[in-house]
Parts: structure tokens; sequence; C-alpha cells
């Protein structure tokens, strides 16, 4: 059993919300958006935050997990505070997507879906981020805020240096986004 | 008028205050939702009948059509707006929900009273974090202004729409994996038929229609069926809004005349292809739909040409024989999503060949077999191609599990990996060949053979490493 519990402002997103389906179907409804609340709150869903989302809307825990599972935002596994996550598709790819990858890759010292040694950054690369007319393209993910609008488009080595050095000093740059 | 005068949905685009309800009506915005409210809904749908609207996600289903399939005795209908787009190359949804969200929701308006919708959902891709508050504020502005809620602009017809969002996972754009999501669940397509507008969301009739195809609503109902029906060509209304991304000088998301070609689009439109190169390929509608080469490029981007135009090469699963779509019909390209993408004559194809592939493989839901194990592989087979790892037979290898995915899965996500896979190796073989014939593979090959070993004995000494690989793709 788990002791953690979820905050009020997820409570009062349930009751605003529930309303919105119809009464039977709603609490399962529901499964997505407060598992993505969960996350913020929580950092990750793990197998507790599964059971608490469980609990709290009636749903059976194996729902609730194969649901998480099969979505590549929920982070089953803890990322640092900030997500970089860039787009190597096929827009990007062509621009130059994979040597500002390498370049990440390089600087950070970790792989696809690592995380730098001091829990800052984790690095994805991901799926088209539908802005592939300016690509390369990444996206800043800052895991209190995941809702700041955070887009780098036109990504070149000097780019994402400065982006790069911005993140080491601990700041997202926001002047270079869009 | 001229090509580029006309702007249905787009006019506004790049204006900051262009989010702004005040903004928006100050142009005449809401004025059609207002009279929908009023009006009876059979005649809104002989409107969008008439308009020849057809579906803007990447089916290009005409959409009074789609319409009309809701039972008449049906009691709760419901309306999903599919705004997870998320089809390489394409961008322009993200660009109406980002400058343009009260045209959407004035559209959602008008298709809800025609179709008898209380409750409206769109379902927005996770990752739109920029999209999300913008239009999530627009619906806050319609509900405080009454436009929106128990009474819509006074009148008797009640209406809310919620934002679902999703939580990544391309397959969610496939309208019925798209509903399995919005239940609550893994994103799982559905057999069809029931078909979503008899057996939809909970089981209830469902229309569900993309971005762009409801924003050109409020301009149907001003200007009417038969006006949109003017603008565009044979059995497809309207103009379309592209995106275009590579190798052009000015990418971006154009709205545009259905009569354009590709050559038109790349040279007038964005400018010509930089560095002076020459195209070298262009997908035209989002990367599952096959790409056209450089001969092709004079056929207008409009649904039924790209299908149907002769200057476009049928797709082949070997040469000399025919893609069979299924009851003797070929295989040409489609309009999809209008997400264009252009690659000029530097570009590896082979990669990327691959890079699709990668995606596909990683997007595939697990459901059907064909799908889950071909799409790997698939990338597993290019890859080693791409990487100058290739095998004797491995085009071959690829078009065979290309076309054992084709036709075969619930969903069009096998369709989508397969027919580009197709369409690369019937215009570009030459470049997967060239790849092989300088693999470490086959120079090892070679240097195995017996010292001036014939020509048949090589290929033997190959085709037995090709045997011991026993089936397994590295």
């Amino acid at each position: 059993m788990t002791t953690k519990q979820l905050s009020p402002e997820i409570e009062a997103h349930i009751q605003q919300l529930w309303p919105r389906f119809p009464p039977d179907n709603a609490a399962k409804a529901l499964c997505i958006p407060v598992l993505y609340l969960a996350q913020q709150q929580f950092g990750m869903v793990d197998d507790d935050v599964v059971d608490l989302v469980a609990e709290r809307l009636g749903l059976p825990a194996a729902h609730v997990k194969g649901t998480a599972t099969f979505y590549t935002m929920l982070n089953k596994k803890p990322v640092g505070r900030y997500h970089l996550q860039i787009c190597t598709n096929i827009g990007c790819q062509i621009t130059g997507a994979y040597e500002v990858f390498d370049r990440c890759k390089k600087r950070l010292g970790v792989g696809n879906h690592g995380t730098t040694e001091d829990g800052t950054i984790t690095l994805s690369e991901v799926e088209c981020l539908a802005a592939c007319g300016f690509g390369p393209v990444a996206q800043i993910a800052e895991r209190a805020k995941p809702d700041i609008p955070l887009y780098f488009e036109n990504l070149d080595l000097e780019r994402i240096d400065a982006i790069l050095d911005a993140l080491a000093e601990g700041r997202v740059p926001t002047e270079l986004g869009s | 008028m001229g090509w580029f005068d006309l702007k249905i949905i787009s006019k506004h685009f790049d204006v900051p205050e262009a989010k702004e309800l005040s903004f928006y009506e100050k142009h005449g915005g809401y004025e059609q939702a207002r009279r929908a409210v009023r009006m009876d809904p059979a005649s809104i749908h002989a409107e969008v009948k008439a308009s020849n609207l057809r579906g803007r996600g990447g089916a290009g289903f005409p959409t009074g059509v789609k319409w009309g399939f809701v039972p008449k005795d049906a009691e709760t209908v419901y309306l999903v707006v599919n705004a997870d787009e998320s089809e390489p190359g394409t961008f322009k949804d993200r660009h109406i929900l980002f400058w343009n969200p009260h045209m959407l929701i004035e559209g959602m308006i008008i298709a809800s009273r025609s179709l008898g919708v209380k409750s409206a959902y769109v379902y927005m891709r996770g990752e739109m974090l920029r999209e999300y508050p913008v239009l999530q504020r627009a619906l806050d502005q319609a509900y405080e202004k009454g436009y929106l809620g128990e009474r819509c602009f006074g009148s008797d017809m009640a209406l809310d729409i919620t934002i679902y969002r999703g939580a990544g996972a391309y397959i969610c754009g496939e309208e019925t994996a798209l509903l399995s999501s919005l239940e609550g669940g893994r994103g799982w397509p559905r057999l069809k038929p029931p078909f979503p507008a008899v057996k939809g969301l909970w089981g209830q009739p469902t229309i569900v229609n993309n971005v762009e195809t409801i924003a050109n609503l409020p301009w149907i109902l001003e200007h009417g069926g038969q006006a949109f029906a003017d603008l565009g060509v044979g059995r497809s209304g309207g103009l379309r809004i592209v995106s275009v991304c590579g190798h052009v000088n000015r990418p971006g998301v154009y709205e545009l005349p259905l009569t354009i070609t590709g050559r038109e689009l790349v040279d007038e439109v964005c400018g010509g292809v930089p560095k002076g190169r020459a195209v070298k390929g262009i997908i035209p509608g989002g990367v599952s739909m096959p790409l056209l080469d450089e001969r092709e490029l004079d056929v207008p981007f409009e649904f039924d040409a790209l299908q149907q135009d002769e200057r476009i090469r049928e797709v082949e699963v070997q040469p000399g024989v025919k893609f069979d779509l299924g009851g003797g019909r070929t295989l040409r390209t489609m309009a999809g999503s209008g997400g264009v993408v252009v690659m000029d004559d530097q570009t590896d194809m082979v990669s990327a060949c691959w890079r699709i592939l990668h995606f596909f493989a990683d997007e595939s839901c697990g459901q059907c077999t064909p799908c889950r194990e071909g799409t790997g592989w698939l990338t597993s087979v290019v890859k080693r191609i791409d990487q100058g790892k290739g095998r004797p037979g491995d085009v071959e290898l690829t078009a065979s599990i290309a076309d054992g995915i084709a036709g075969n899965t619930i969903c069009a996500l096998g369709d989508a990996a397969a027919w580009p896979t197709l369409a690369f190796l019937t215009k570009f073989r030459g470049e997967f060949e060239a790849k092989i014939r300088s693999s470490t593979f086959v120079a090892q090959a070679r240097a195995a053979a017996p010292e001036g070993a014939p020509k048949a004995e090589m290929a033997a000494a190959m085709a037995a490493g090709v045997a011991n690989m026993e089936g397994r793709v590295p």
C-alpha cells in the first residue's frame, strides 16, 4: 500500500472534469488525465502511482497500468528535472537532427533515454513533434512546469550548444525558444 | 481570384491577437454559429454535402457523407475533433489550433447543431504543450460569452466542449484508436464496421473529424456549400492547407488551391530548393503516402488526381508486378494529411526510408502480428542496407515483408508502413541495390570465395552466407 496522496489540485481537476463524461464512463475516461497530473506531482508513474490512481478512480490496477505503459509521455522511470527531447523524424533528419542529437549525447555523456549523473537532464530521441518546417526541433519539458511552452526550432550545433550551456546553468533558455 | 488571395482559415496566422475572441468577432467570427443554433439541422447538413468538403486528416472521405451515416433515431451523438496531428511532415493543425482556435470552436458549434450533439471533445495530441492553453483559453472565453454551455447564444441548444489530452501515441490519430484512448484505455484501433458514426464513443454514434475539416464550416455556412465546391475541382471542394518541410527555401504552412502541383509548390510557393539543388523526391501527404519522384511533380495535389493520374507510376512489389490494393486496384499515391516533405538531390533515400520505418515500428500498437513484427523486420533490414551491411536479396526481402503487412491489419498503420516502403523500392531501387553491392557483407563473401572463382561460385558463397542467417535479422 502506498502512503502517497493525490494533491488537492488533482482532486479539483477530477471534480471539474467528471461531469464532462457520462456518469458510467467518467472514472475510466479520467484515467489518462489523472495519470498525467499524477506524473506532474510525483515525477513519474511507478506502481505506487498506478495503485493510487486506480484506487481513487475505482478502476482495476491492471487497467491503469496497462494504460500507463502504452503512452510514451507517461514516464515509467524517473526523468531529470529537464527532459530534453530531440526530434529525429524525417523533416528533422534531413535537416541535420542526428548531428544535433549526437552533440547532446556527447556533451551530456548519456545515451538515448539517459539521465545525467546529477539527475538534472534526461535526453530522449522523440518522434515527430509537428513542427517539421522548422527542423531540427527540440522540446524541453520541465518537471514542475510541464505546460510551459518550450520549443526550440531551426537547431544547429551552435544553437544546441547555447541550449545545453543554459541547462548546465540550471535554467531553460526561453530566449532561444518560440 | 488569384491563387494566393483567398484564405479561409489561415488569413490571420501570425497575427498575435488572432487568438482572442474580440479579434475573431471583429472579423465576423461567431456570426455563423449564432445563425446555426437556430437553423434546421438538415439544412446545415445539406450545405456541407453540397460543399464537397473532404476530410483533411488523411483519408479524404466526404464529410457530408460521413455525417449521413449517423442513424436518424440516435438519442446521443458525439462529435470528436481529431487534433492528434502526428503524421511526420504534417504541422498544419497545430497552426490552426494556435492561431485560430475560435474558428475551430465555431465550426464545432455548427457541426454539433447539425448532428444533434450535446457533448463534443477535442482529442488533442499530448505533445501540444503550447497549443493546449491557447485552445483552453478560447473555450473559456466562449463559455463566458454564453456561446457554449446550457444555452448557446441564448437558444435552446446545449453544448459542452471538452479538451482531452493524449499522452504520446501516434496511433491515437486513427479514429477508432482515438476513441479507445478517449474512453481511458490503451489506444487500440477497432475493427470496422461498425464505423464510429454508427457505434463509436461509449457505443454511441460518433463523428470524428479533423481540425481543418471542422474549421472550414463557418465559411461554408456563410458562403454556401456550392461556393466552397466551386473553389475546388471535381469531387473535392475548398482550399487545402499544406505544410511544407525539408529542402525548400521557405518551409511553412500554406492555404492553397487543390489544383496546385508539386512543382509549383516547391518553386513558386516555397521559393525553390536551397543551394540551387534539384528535387529528388516529394512526399505529398505525410510519410504514410508513397513518394513522388522528380518526373511526377506536375500532377495537382488534389485527392483524386494523386490516386489516379497516370503520370504517377504505380507502386510495385517487384519490378513489373504491381501492388494490389485489393480488388485489382493499383496504388499511385494519395493526398493524405497535406504534410509535404521535399528531398533534394543529395538526400540518401535508403536512410530516409529507414527513418520512416523506424517511426512506424516505434508506433505500432502491437495488436496485429503482421504490423507489430513486420515493421520491426522492415526497420532492421533497411537499417542494415543503409549501414552498408546489406545482403543480396535484402531488397526482395524488404518488399516481401511490406507486401505481407499491407491489407492484413485492423487499421491502416500497417499499410502506412508498407506503402511508402514499396514506393521507395519502386522509384529508388538502384540506391538500395548500390548500397548492397558495396556492403561489407558482400565484400566478405567475395573474400571467402576461392581466388579467381567464377561468378556462379561467388553467388553460391553469398547464398550460403544468407542461409547461415537462419532467418535471423541482427
